[in-house]
């Protein structure tokens, strides 16, 4: 697809570089998101990278929409897409233990298999990051293989908290703070998932992978301590 | 020594222009949501404009000053009294350690704006010291102000150079309908031209559903899309007018979500966000379509108000 300008506004344009949710197409956005990273454009304020789009905030006393969207055309036609053949994965911990995945049984039934069988599919792919969004460090992830059948529950819960690992059919989204939600709860991570003490606050980032190691109840517990300490940190592998 | 809160009106919180570079992460950006008020309570008080400020809704609070300081108080008149006398907005104002500032109600606009010359001493998060309480990020622990909160002020002042020169012409604001104009997109083309016409040509109810994330309207007759009003999620800015699937549209206001998946029919440009802020639940508003062309001459225009205002209260 032409990449297109749309205007959002008299500061800010979304530049749509496809119409798919795609890892080709995610990584053509943040392909021209690091561009303009590398080689910023005076005027532009602030960029959100999304699945398909980029939303470019701007100043309009010093860039006007035509003359940014020149530039943008240019840079869009330059820059190419980031390479998906160096993964970063980010090993996160989860446990699918009794309180703490109060909805393994329901997947089970509605994928009409066993929750053993449910763990190792979500936990044996990897999940890419398509962006994050929502709220503070919520990504957006989903994996490739063996998506599940099932979609929502019939009604959404009014808060679910913080640190759930909810699921529906291929997604699959780390839910950082205590919110509503219509997804089942499949597991539980000991992390905190976005925590303002840490240097970088965001446990993933988008154009990343999710890796979830699955953990006993006694491994969550000593894990969550450490956490709350400020003395853990997921393990961060690359892989060609 | 500073501030101390002895009643915390009905929904005050600090507010700066907002956290920058962080949306990517999913925060907000949070930020005033009638940023012409807010600058000028801070020029006022002899402030960079996007000084951190209190915004106050409706009613403010009652503020006890433990040092002497310069304030200002701009936008919704709250009829401020200092010890039992009242005092007027849109001017500069010496006060005394000892003195006790009381806002009222507002009989027009929603929010006001108190400044503090030298500012809050507030720790920054993210860059910023706005307030996004649905999150507790920011401001005072991440909260609206309540009775008893105590603030440090960072450099206050007993007074500030030419005094008398230090107040500007209040605004009067509507009380029964706003116009605000509107760039389309960026999904207009989800709307057949017909409907994107009726969007523009009749007017919509603000709900009582209208915070600082966004401002519900209801329209007579639902706007229709052309499908289902879903889209591949992307940015939202700020103004951006949202038609979920019920087709009563939303705009998207200072704590508005990043992303979102609905149709965005238009997006009310930077000059009139204020009127929005101003404005009240039971009030009409109307859209008035304008090219990208005049709305980056008025975002520019505003700009330049605002750079003569500061040159002539503080060069």
């Amino acid at each position: 697809m032409e990449a297109r300008f749309l205007p959002a506004g008299d500061c800010a344009m979304l530049v749509q570089l496809g119409d798919a949710i795609s890892l080709e197409v995610n990584g053509r956005v943040l392909g021209l998101y690091e561009d303009l990273k590398k080689d910023p454009v005076e005027g532009i304020t602030e960029m959100v990278p999304t699945y398909a789009s980029l939303m470019v905030q701007y100043r309009p006393d010093k860039v006007r929409f035509q003359e940014l969207k020149k530039i943008l055309e240019e840079r869009a036609a330059r820059a190419g897409s980031v390479s998906q053949t160096r993964k970063v994965i980010r090993e996160v911990p989860i446990c699918y233990e009794g309180d703490l995945a109060p909805d393994l049984e329901e997947c089970a039934r509605l994928q009409g298999t066993t929750t053993d069988e449910i763990i190792r599919m979500h936990s044996s792919h990897d999940y890419y990051v398509y962006m994050l969004g929502f709220a503070p460090g919520h990504p957006y992830s989903a994996r490739f293989e063996e998506p599940f059948s099932f979609r929502r529950r019939e009604t959404a819960r009014l808060s679910i908290p913080g640190g759930s690992v909810v699921v529906q059919q291929n997604l699959s989204d780390l839910i950082p703070f205590d919110q509503p939600c219509g997804w089942n709860i499949v597991g539980t991570t000991p992390v905190t998932i976005t925590d303002f003490r840490r240097e970088d606050p965001f446990l993933v980032h988008a154009g990343e992978w999710v890796r979830y190691i699955p953990v006993s109840r006694r491994e969550y517990d000593r894990i969550k301590k450490e956490d709350a300490a400020g003395r853990y940190k997921v393990r961060t592998i690359e892989e060609a | 020594m500073g501030i101390t809160i002895e009643d915390a009106g009905v929904f005050t919180t600090l507010q700066d222009a907002g956290r920058t570079g962080y949306q990517q992460f999913g925060v907000s950006v949070s930020g005033a949501m009638d940023m012409e008020a807010f600058r000028l309570a801070n020029l006022l008080a002899g402030n960079d404009r996007d000084e951190g400020a209190l915004e106050m809704t409706y009613k403010g609070p009652s503020i006890r000053f433990e040092e002497d300081e310069v304030i200002a108080v701009t936008g919704a008149d709250m009829r401020p009294v200092l010890n039992g006398e009242s005092v007027p907005v849109y001017t500069a104002l010496a006060v005394r350690a000892g003195d006790l500032l009381e806002m009222g109600f507002a009989s027009r606009g929603a929010r006001g704006y108190l400044a503090f010359a030298g500012g809050l001493a507030v720790e920054p998060v993210m860059g910023s010291v706005s307030t996004l309480a649905s999150k507790g990020i920011g401001g005072i622990e991440g909260r609206a102000l309540k009775k008893g909160d105590r603030i440090g002020l960072k450099a206050p002042k007993g007074t500030l150079s030419r005094m008398e020169r230090r107040s500007l012409v209040p605004p009067v604001y509507p009380t029964d309908s706003i116009a605000v104009r509107v760039v389309p997109g960026p999904q207009d083309d989800a709307f057949s031209p017909e409907e994107l016409r009726n969007f523009f040509w009749y007017g919509a109810e603000i709900t009582n559903d209208f915070d600082r994330m966004g401002c519900r309207l209801k329209r007579e007759t639902p706007l229709k899309h052309l499908g289902d009003g879903n889209i591949i999620s992307d940015g939202i800015a700020a103004g951006s007018i949202q038609v979920p699937t019920n087709g009563q549209p939303i705009i998207m206001l200072s704590d508005r979500q990043t992303v979102g998946g609905y149709a965005k029919i238009g997006t009310v440009i930077t000059a009139d966000l204020p009127k929005i802020a101003q404005s009240r639940p039971g009030m009409k508003i109307r859209f008035i379509r304008v090219s990208m062309d005049l709305a980056q001459d008025l975002y520019i225009r505003s700009v330049k108000e605002m750079d003569a205002i500061d040159t002539y209260l503080n060069a």
